[in-house]
């Protein structure tokens, strides 16, 4: 089976001279789940602008599913949906009538179209209000609203755009259960974030987007394990005997594969690659010498720091106190040195 | 066959939103109406102290007027609605399905034509109600309208070029209310030319094309069928039309393609 994106060596050069795409490479398979993770300006927004036939590309191929961007792209307008990183709903518009429009447009008509925008309103939570003008809506209802009307005509391939950029943390968690659920019934998604955690909980795979060249390829783990590193935190019970604490230290930085070994108020930090796999070193090593283990922790390194190591800048550090839950600065989760 | 289908759910798309925001008709309609009940008690007295205005109330001289002027207000505010389309970016949602691009135009030009014809039937009633009379009755009528919409569809693309290359509805609304006054005041709208204007403003009025669709609907109200002069006023707006649908078109392909 042919990629449903397939896409060599795309460049994209504004009127007035900004290379906003620099020679992209990357496919996409059927039913992938799909990410482009990268910082604002990155050129995420203009690549789905091309991939969706908004814009003519500069230079190189550019494939839906085996159709020509710019010979075929009427065919491909038929398959795809798209929903902008602006939520875009005809606020003088009921909910259904916006889902009724855009079925119209797909040349969608009668029972069946009636049947699917009610499918779709239902998936969304809209049920209860499509009657009413999406001018009373919530920016979440907005957004899921403008996410149902891509998806009247069923499209086998749905770009998203940010598409929870200025949600609140609940209706973020709800936009990510419809794509999942989507993508379960066989559509393929191609989504872009500037959310570490997003692109970590929903994508199977992605490229890492910077200064409109991808600097990185692969699954999340893939991804966080090829910068090696994970943390190991670990306590000893108090037994009041003398050195058992550097005697723990020693054994840490004996056990291979262990790079560091930091000691701070809170207990021992380790670093090493693959520690997952490590743990079970410690807990015999420790066992064996009679040191009792209080509790252990494995934490992987994020995507942050994943961005942070193939651009050598965090993705978004004007805006690190919205990021979603987790470690914001890399710096922080070292325990001082003593 | 997707050209009118797509044309037609366009259509209804931007009248329903035109329905409901009421306050746009008021005060597009506001205007006109204050023409109407406010000038034609103001020159009563000058129509009949005038040769020029051909013996007839000032009511039934200026009602055609008013049509006119309400239609070239009306088509240039065309532009504004075209504008939030673009910059709220449903443009671009309706350029991502396989919608006939020339519908997304074609809705809106649609409605703007459906508009006029709406809003000079109101006016029309309102005339009636004060005294005045169509000489040829519903036939005239509907050439009258279909005058005015046809006039309206011209110069509305004046308006959707400047939206369509600005994207400001301050701008389209700027241009608006520049043209009109001038064009409508230096036109045999509300007042004749020959032996009421000085002589200079005659001559403007006689190039002004608002004049010649003026003067056909004028005749159709008052006189009848002259067919000349509704020749002429078709022949003055298709001009118009040629040029500024041309030059729409032209700004709205570089936009799709």
């Amino acid at each position: 089976m042919p990629d449903i994106i397939d896409v060599k060596d795309l460049v994209l050069v504004y009127g007035d001279g900004t290379k906003a795409v620099d020679g992209i490479s990357f496919q996409v398979q059927e039913n992938e789940f799909f990410g482009f993770l990268g910082p604002n300006g990155a050129g995420k927004s203009t690549t789905i602008k091309v991939l969706t036939t908004l814009l003519r590309k500069t230079s190189g191929s550019v494939a839906i599913a085996g159709n020509d961007i710019n010979s075929d792209s009427a065919k491909i307008r038929k398959m795809i949906g798209v929903q902008s990183q602006e939520t875009v709903v005809d606020l003088d518009l009921t909910a259904r009538e916006n889902m009724m429009l855009q079925g119209h447009l797909h040349q969608m008509r009668g029972d069946a179209l009636k049947k699917r925008v009610d499918e779709l309103l239902a998936l969304v939570d809209l049920t209860d209000v499509a009657d009413k003008r999406a001018s009373s809506f919530s920016g979440g209802m907005k957004k899921r609203l403008d996410l149902a009307t891509t998806l009247v005509h069923g499209p086998r391939l749905i770009f998203l755009d940010e598409p929870t950029t200025g949600l609140d943390p609940q209706s973020r968690a709800a936009v990510w259960q419809y794509l999942e659920k989507l993508n379960k019934e066989g559509v393929t998604v191609f989504l872009t974030t500037q959310y570490m955690e997003e692109a970590d909980k929903l994508c199977k795979r992605l490229s890492i987007i910077d200064h409109g060249k991808i600097v990185a390829n692969g699954t999340p783990s893939e991804l966080k394990r090829e910068i090696g590193t994970d943390t190991i935190t670990l306590k000893i019970e108090e037994s009041g005997l003398e050195g058992q604490s550097a005697r723990a230290k020693e054994l840490l930085q004996q056990t291979k594969g262990i790079t560091e070994v930091l000691s701070s108020d809170d207990g021992l930090t380790a670093y090493a690659k693959d520690a997952g796999f490590i743990v079970a070193d410690i807990v015999r090593s420790f066992d064996a010498s009679g040191i009792k283990i209080a509790s252990i922790g494995v934490s992987s390194p994020s995507l942050d720091d994943v961005f942070l190591h193939h651009t050598g800048r965090r993705i978004r550090p004007e805006e690190a106190g919205q990021k979603p839950a987790g470690r914001t600065r890399f710096g922080a989760r070292r325990p001082t040195r003593q | 066959m997707s050209l009118l289908y797509d044309t037609w759910y366009l259509f209804v798309r931007a009248l329903t939103k035109l329905i409901r925001t009421p306050i746009l008709l008021f005060f597009s309609l506001l205007q006109p109406i204050i023409f109407l009940l406010l000038f034609t008690q103001l020159f009563s007295k000058i129509a009949a102290a005038f040769p020029s205005f051909g013996g007839v109330s000032y009511l039934a001289f200026a009602t055609p007027g008013i049509l006119l002027q309400n239609a070239f207000s009306s088509s240039l505010q065309s532009g504004t609605s075209i504008v939030d389309d673009l910059n709220l970016g449903y443009v671009q949602k309706f350029l991502v399905t396989p919608v006939n691009r020339s519908a997304i135009l074609l809705g809106r030009l649609c409605c703007d034509a459906f508009r006029v014809v709406a809003q000079s039937l109101i006016i029309l009633v309102l005339a009636y109600l004060l005294g005045f009379s169509f000489t040829t009755e519903v036939p005239g009528i509907l050439a009258a309208f279909f005058l005015i919409a046809y006039f309206g569809f011209a110069w509305s693309g004046i308006s959707l070029t400047i939206g369509l290359t600005t994207r400001s509805a301050e701008t389209v609304f700027g241009l608006g209310g520049i043209l009109t006054f001038p064009l409508l005041f230096m036109s045999t709208a509300l007042v004749p030319a020959k032996g009421f204007m000085p002589n200079w403003m005659v001559t403007v009025s006689s190039y002004n094309p608002i004049s010649y669709t003026v003067n056909a609907v004028r005749d159709l109200a008052l006189k009848g069928f002259v067919f000349g002069d509704i020749a002429s006023a078709l022949l003055v707006i298709t001009g118009i039309a040629l040029v500024t649908q041309a030059a729409t078109l032209y700004k709205f392909r570089k936009i799709v393609s």
